[in-house]
């Protein structure tokens, strides 16, 4: 099956990650040799499959054997290939380098890296398509490349073939002549390199290296030691600071200076670009070797000074970097300053090239540096104001160009000083300045927008001392900013980084104060949403700043929500009224916060009522509370956190971000869920009913009266009426605790705001409220949670139940608690009788209901009702404990009557279950009525439960 | 003096960004690892670095009005070394990324430091540096042709080509040269066996009837104000290109530029690099020195051996006494309508013989053109009443007394608002010229057909030319505020 190469390479040099994450680099490895091989495949698709191994070596070939093994594979197929497929021989070769380099073979000496690099002089060397055609030809300049590659990636390498390398480059007169040299010239500066560290090599030695002798003892391994070091790889022209290796040789070095020449002199014949590297690798070799006076270059320099090309005129900048004075005079480097501001302005040139020359003339190699040339910028002692003035910076400039026209004439105005006639300087650049404020004003780009504020920032960091301007900008900028409050963001990041870099500077802070007076002052008819979002988040900025008083923000803020027909609070737009927050939130860690307290605390009240988003209204509420109870240093330390933690520049994700930031809020809003349950509701003992023991007194005190059935039929009547109201004793009430569960990751010590969400399992209750506790704190008491549930069957259930909260460094958190089980006996109450009604009116109310029950005539639907008989065994002893322990609250008998217990049980809505319990001789019988007798198994099974608890207590 | 990778990329404003081409050179990468040691930052992946490169430059996230990666006051946008923020797979600043961006092309590479990390080297310390703009710029000519235009189906076929011209011109990361634009035209044959070398920039040899074409253009840009606060400006610069058909593995010819008498001397001379020798005279002239009339004059002599394909031999500026044309623009705001008075005068010294000339007035930032009520002494006047621009077309020739002038009113009652523009607000308004002048040069220089000498054995055939350019040439409304453009005349 075909496969498509094409797809397949493009696919693995997008992402070789992602495409070895389909098969492995050995696999692919192996289908690219195996294709390589293959002689259907054509020779442009072989190409093609050469290039990963050009590009990611160490991907495909991750350890030195593997590459070990590749190479002699490709050497194999570069024997195999006809020498007419020139292209594609060259890429194999190509391939071969990178494997070999990448996998350290080169490094290691390995035995392909002999082979290939035995191979490669071996084409060099052929020069039998002299009258051949050019694509031959092309092959013999790849083999070059690839050996200057070698010896560039391993120097050294090819000391020892200096002698046949430069015949090999003086025999060639076709253009591969160029090749040669630049192999030749790299060949010959790691050699002089290594020389220099050699201690007593001198210009015995040089001739020797030279003239290819290599019966010199310490060569043989010198290439080896000079390896693992990377400063022979590095270049030796590094300005001022850089010292350069040498090699004494004395006056006569004869041969490195013929060696010299010749290559100087056919460097014309050299493209630009291989031009400039030659003469960079001979002016690190002139540099190492003092015997050799600079001038051998003085007949190229003024083809070089005139020149047009970039890169022939820097290789200029670094020989003179390298020689100073000793190849060029004070004329040069006065001309060649000129030059390279009429080239930073030359209409000719492209905006990277005269960038370049600008940046050349910020790190200019003078001939007596003042400077230690530290890698800053600094003028040259020549540029004038008057020659710089040719770069001042215009509207007209693209973006950078301007901006480099900026910052090298402030520094050259800096240098002036404002006094006099060189004010006149600053005084343009300032006025520059406003130019481009006013483009912004009309409506600049993005570009120009972002280009002004980079201006402006320039233009502060030399001249923020200047106070006439400095001052003068930012009350532009106010003005700015009230057309244009989107510019918001900018002028915050202005102001922040004007804070970073001048610290000494407090322009920051009154750009920051006039921004708060401009928006606090300035009519709010006009005022639209979009402004109030921008306002709000400068102000939110300015309230960060210690040193500013806050009054105005805070009326501002005042009398932006207060007006009952503020359209803001009634709009209820979550977003604005965070924003909002975020000022306030700022304010309350704002060290003049005890003067602002009672304002604040009108707005944050104001905003918990008015405000028309839930969230914003609690977290105002909050706010509020916070500020109310906690005292300044506690706020502070609630509150800081997050500022001072990560200060403005990280955004961290805490409470007071949800609060402050208006951007980045999706992630913010991310609640995070716990691993496992942190608290749970357990049921609370209930709480001790007084009124029970009463009634019992005041039943003591009553006058007993044996009801009659006509009395009973009266209070049964009494009590229905009283469900005419449907919401009459239609919940029941269940007390429970919130508790930490153990054990407790103290992370969760502290939780704030919790909001407790319950679900229903079954239909059998009403769906039920959310519940907010406030604070949950380890440490104290568990707060009391009252679960109100209201039947419609009043049958046992489960709830599920979950909870949002807040921890202390501000997250928000979901966590699940464990279920909680509502229990048949949960939903027992005591029969709602009329207060006034005595224990004889709850007796007749027992007998009615039952009488009803039993006679299968009365009101409630027979259909419903039902009796029924459980029977257990129970000493009497037992039996008084069990109905101590489980019917008190609902016995209707008196607890001394032993002979029959009667208990009520009032299930709401509007069920009853009925108890006449009596011992008989042989067992308990529990006589039960209901009127709903889908109880019934209900009950029998809590019978049997308590029952059955009671027999093992007494057993 | 090597680059770690290069990367092509194609976008329209921002949008539809695509890596259309990228190389990474593995044995650079290596070397790069070594230099920087425990600092080294290798190349991402290739979205990663699109992705990053487009925030560098700008680019990205074309909705949003700021983004502060993007858009950060601190950034030192004016270097043309980018730094490109990596996240991973290690965390680290890649610099020096050069870009140069033309059109929908963006042509980026990562020169190799090959200095120590830590502190940062100054990219003038960095010769790879320069030979990454070579290259890059080499490549966006090859890419987009010398005019610049982007073609679609051209840029991809040529985008097809990159492999190959990569293996000529920079196959392991080291340029070097830029990829030829096409192949010559005339036939070439390849080097005979001879003791003189043939240059590597030579592709080959000529065959055939010597010819010399040699080109001078002029190119003159001007900001009028009319304002006696500000100056007048004009500059001139001059191109001079060759095209030589020389037989010869090395021929020599050479040019000479001349000067009349009374003409200031050529300034801010730059060669191509093909010249050979250069008098010292020649390059002592610059346009930032204070003109001291004692200062060469010429014969300007320009010995080289040429290339086969067309070149520019060389570039100068020059210092003109007076702009070519003299212009004033006044405009004046009358109720709903503008009154409009231009005058333009031709330079006595300048020959009145056009190939084209005409004034074009954009009016910006108000609404559509309604009534235009405008009478011209001469020429021809279009009204695009939708782009609110009057074209003036002077044709050929001014008349006899060398002034024109254009008087009315416009009324800007058209039906929809007409093109904004940020810097041209309320009376801030100019005129823009656009001319040609065949057979002249305004410094006057000129190259004398028989100042042009190849040493070859047959007899060359020598063509030479010249002509003025306008570029820039505005004249600003002198009763609005115009727009600084140099601060040179104010200091």
């Amino acid at each position: 099956m075909a496969v498509n190469w094409a797809d397949r390479v493009s696919a693995f040099s997008r992402s070789p990650s992602r495409f070895l994450s389909g098969t492995t680099a050995e696999a692919f490895l192996a289908e690219l040799l195996r294709e390589l091989r293959d002689d259907r495949a054509s020779y442009s698709v072989k190409v093609l499959l050469l290039s990963p191994l050009c590009e990611h070596p160490t991907v495909l070939c991750p350890s030195r054997s593997v590459g070990e093994e590749t190479a002699l594979e490709l050497m194999s197929v570069f024997a195999q290939c006809p020498p007419k497929s020139a292209q594609f021989r060259c890429h194999i070769l190509l391939a071969l380098t990178s494997v070999l380099v990448c996998t350290s073979c080169v490094s290691g000496r390995s035995r392909a890296s002999q082979d290939f690099l035995d191979l490669l002089l071996q084409i060099a060397q052929d020069n039998s398509d002299l009258h051949g055609d050019g694509a031959l030809r092309s092959v013999r300049a790849t083999a070059c490349d690839c050996l200057r590659e070698l010896e560039a990636c391993s120097p050294g390498l090819l000391s020892q073939r200096l002698e046949l390398l430069s015949g090999l480059r003086q025999r060639e007169a076709s253009r591969l002549h160029q090749a040669y040299a630049g192999l030749h010239s790299l060949v010959l500066r790691n050699a002089v390199y290594q020389l220099t560290q050699e201690t007593g090599a001198g210009a015995e030695h040089l001739k020797a290296l030279l003239g290819g002798n290599t019966s010199v003892s310490w060569e043989a391994d010198s290439g080896q030691t000079n390896n693992k070091d990377s400063a022979i790889l590095s270049s030796l022209i590094l300005g001022p600071m850089g010292t350069v290796p040498t090699l004494q040789t004395g006056p006569d070095c004869k041969e490195l200076r013929t060696v010299l020449s010749s290559l100087l002199e056919e460097s014309y014949l050299l493209t630009p670009l291989c031009q400039a590297a030659l003469l960079h690798r001979l002016t690190e070799v002139v540099a190492m070797v003092p015997g050799v006076p600079p001038a051998v270059f003085r007949a190229q320099l003024l083809r070089l000074l005139g020149t047009s090309e970039v890169c022939l005129l820097h290789a200029t900048l670094l020989m003179k970097c390298a020689f100073t004075d000793s190849l060029f005079s004070v004329e040069d480097e006065a001309f060649i300053l000129k030059r390279l501001v009429v080239l930073s302005q030359h209409p000719l040139l492209t905006t990277p090239e005269k960038l370049f020359y600008m940046d050349c003339i910020l790190h200019f190699p003078e001939n007596r540096p003042i400077s230690c040339g530290d890698g800053d910028e600094t003028l040259p002692v020549l540029l004038t104001a008057r020659l710089a003035s040719a770069l001042v910076p215009t509207v007209f400039n693209d973006s950078a160009t301007m901006l480099a026209r900026l910052n090298l004439l402030s520094l050259v105005y800096l240098e002036e000083g404002e006094e006099g006639e060189e004010g006149r300087g600053l005084a343009y650049l300032y006025e520059h300045l406003t130019s481009l404020l006013h483009i912004v004003e009309n409506g600049g780009s993005r570009e120009i927008v972002v280009t002004f504020f980079r201006a402006a920032f320039l233009f502060l960091l030399y001249f923020c001392h200047v106070e006439r301007f400095s001052n003068n900008l930012t009350e532009k900028l106010c003005k700015l900013y009230l057309r244009h409050t989107y510019l918001a963001p900018h002028l915050i990041n202005l102001a922040d980084q004007t804070q970073d870099k001048l610290t000494e500077s407090n322009w920051a802070v009154g750009l920051l104060k006039a921004l708060q007076g401009v928006i606090t002052e300035a009519p709010l008819a006009q005022l639209t949403l979009q402004d109030l979002s921008w306002h709000l988040k400068m102000l939110a900025r300015v309230a960060e700043e210690g040193d500013i008083p806050q009054r105005s923000t805070l009326s501002f803020l005042s009398s932006v929500i207060t007006p009952s027909s503020s359209s803001l609070c009634v709009s209820g737009n979550w977003r604005l009224g965070n924003s909002l927050l975020g000022v306030c939130r700022r304010l309350l860690v704002h060290p003049s916060l005890d003067s602002l307290l009672i304002p604040l605390a009108d707005v944050l009240q104001h905003l918990t009522c008015r405000y028309g988003d839930t969230d914003i209204q609690d977290h105002a509420r909050l706010y509020y509370t916070l500020l109310t109870t906690l005292s300044r240093e506690k706020l502070a330390g609630v509150l800081a956190q997050g500022l001072t933690e990560g200060g403005r520049q990280v955004k961290k994700r805490t409470l007071s971000c949800i609060m402050a930031e208006g951007e980045g809020l999706t992630s913010l809003l991310t609640i995070q869920q716990t691993e496992k349950a942190i608290f749970r509701l357990t049921e609370a003992h209930p709480e001790p009913r007084e009124e029970t023991q009463s009634d019992k007194q005041r039943d003591l005190n009553q006058t007993e009266t044996e009801s009659g059935p006509g009395e009973a039929k009266a209070a049964l009547e009494a009590y229905r009426a009283q469900f005419d109201d449907p919401s009459f004793a239609s919940e029941i009430t269940l007390n429970y605790q919130l508790a930490h569960i153990e054990p407790v990751n103290p992370h969760f010590d502290q939780l704030f705001s919790i909001r407790l969400h319950f679900n229903l399992t079954d239909d059998h209750y009403e769906e039920l409220s959310d519940i907010s506790v406030p604070c949950l704190f380890r440490e104290r008491s568990p707060p009391k949670v009252r679960l109100r549930l209201k039947p419609r069957r009043p049958y046992p259930t489960t709830l599920h139940a979950s909870a949002i909260f807040t921890t202390q460094d501000g997250l928000s958190w979901l966590t699940v608690l464990p279920d909680i089980h509502v229990a048949f006996q949960q939903a027992f109450m005591s029969p709602p009788a009329p207060p006034a009604w005595g224990r004889g009116g709850r007796l007749s109310l027992f007998e009615g209901l039952w009488d009803e029950i039993s006679s299968e005539g009365g009101e409630t639907d027979p259909a419903d009702s039902a009796t029924s008989l459980f029977c257990c065994q129970l000493k009497e002893a037992a039996l008084i404990a069990l109905m101590e322990k489980h019917f008190l609250p609902y016995l209707i008998s008196d607890l001394s009557d032993e002979e029959e217990f009667k208990v009520l049980f009032f299930l709401p809505p509007q069920s009853h279950v009925l108890l006449k319990i009596r011992s008989e001789e042989d067992a308990v019988h529990f006589n039960i009525a209901t009127d709903n007798w889908q109880l019934l198994p209900h009950i029998s099974s809590y019978l049997l439960t308590i029952t059955s608890s009671q027999e093992d207590t007494h057993s | 003096m090597s680059v770690r990778a290069l990367w092509i990329i194609s976008h329209e404003k921002g949008e539809n960004v695509s890596l259309r081409f990228s190389r990474r050179f593995a044995t650079v990468e290596h070397r790069a690892k070594s230099l920087a040691a425990s600092s080294y930052i290798p190349v991402p992946e290739e979205r990663t670095v699109l992705q990053l490169l487009l925030t560098e430059l700008g680019l990205s996230d074309s909705d949003k009005s700021y983004v502060a990666l993007r858009d950060d006051c601190l950034h030192r946008q004016r270097s043309p070394a980018l730094e490109l923020h990596v996240d991973s797979p290690a965390k680290g600043i890649l610099w020096p990324v050069l870009a140069i961006s033309q059109g929908p092309l963006i042509l980026a590479c990562l020169p190799l430091v090959d200095a120590p990390a830590e502190p940062r080297p100054p990219l003038a310390s960095l010769l790879s540096v320069s030979q990454g703009l070579t290259l890059l710029a080499g490549l966006q000519t090859f890419l987009l042709g010398s005019g610049g235009k982007p073609d679609n189906e051209g840029l991809a076929s040529r985008l097809l080509m990159l492999p190959s011209v990569l293996l000529q011109v920079c196959p392991l990361g080291t340029p070097l040269d830029v990829p030829l634009l096409a192949a010559p035209a005339t036939p070439t044959v390849p080097t005979p066996a001879g003791n003189q070398k043939q240059p590597a920039w030579k592709t080959g040899l000529h065959r055939g009837r010597a010819v010399v074409n040699v080109a001078l253009i002029e190119t003159v840009r001007s900001m009028q104000y009319g304002n006696r606060s500000r100056q007048d400006l004009w500059d001139v610069y001059g191109t001079v290109t060759c095209k030589c058909e020389v037989e010869g593995v090395l021929p020599n010819v050479t040019v000479t530029l001349t000067l009349p008498s009374i003409g200031s001397p050529l300034q801010d001379i730059l060669v191509h690099p093909c010249v050979t020798s250069l008098d010292s005279s020649i390059l002592t002239a610059s346009s930032v020195d204070s003109y001291d009339g004692s200062a060469f004059s010429g014969p300007y002599k320009f010995p080289f051996s040429p290339p086969l394909e067309p070149f520019r031999l060389c570039s100068y500026t020059s210092q003109v006494p007076v702009p070519p044309i003299l212009g004033s623009y006044q405009l004046k705001e009358e109720e709903n309508q503008l009154r409009v008075s231009v005058t333009l005068k031709l330079h006595e010294s300048v020959k009145n013989s056009f190939e084209y000339c005409e004034a074009h007035l954009p009016f910006f930032n108000r609404d559509q053109m309604g009534v235009v009520d405008m009478k011209v002494s001469s020429g021809q006047l279009d009204v695009a009443k939708e782009k609110n621009l009057l074209v003036w077309g002077l044709g050929q020739k001014f008349p006899k007394s060398r002034e024109v002038t254009m008087e009315g009113k416009i009324s800007f009652s058209g039906p929809a608002p007409g093109p904004t523009d940020p810097l041209c607000t309320e009376l801030t308004a100019y005129i823009k010229l656009y001319f040609k002048v065949p057979d002249m040069t305004l410094s006057g220089c000129c190259v004398d057909q028989h100042s042009v000498q190849v040493y070859s054995s047959a007899k060359p055939r020598i063509v030479t030319s010249r002509e003025l350019l306008s570029k820039e040439y505005f004249i600003w409304n002198s009763t609005g505020t115009a727009p600084v453009s140099s601060g040179q005349m104010m200091l």
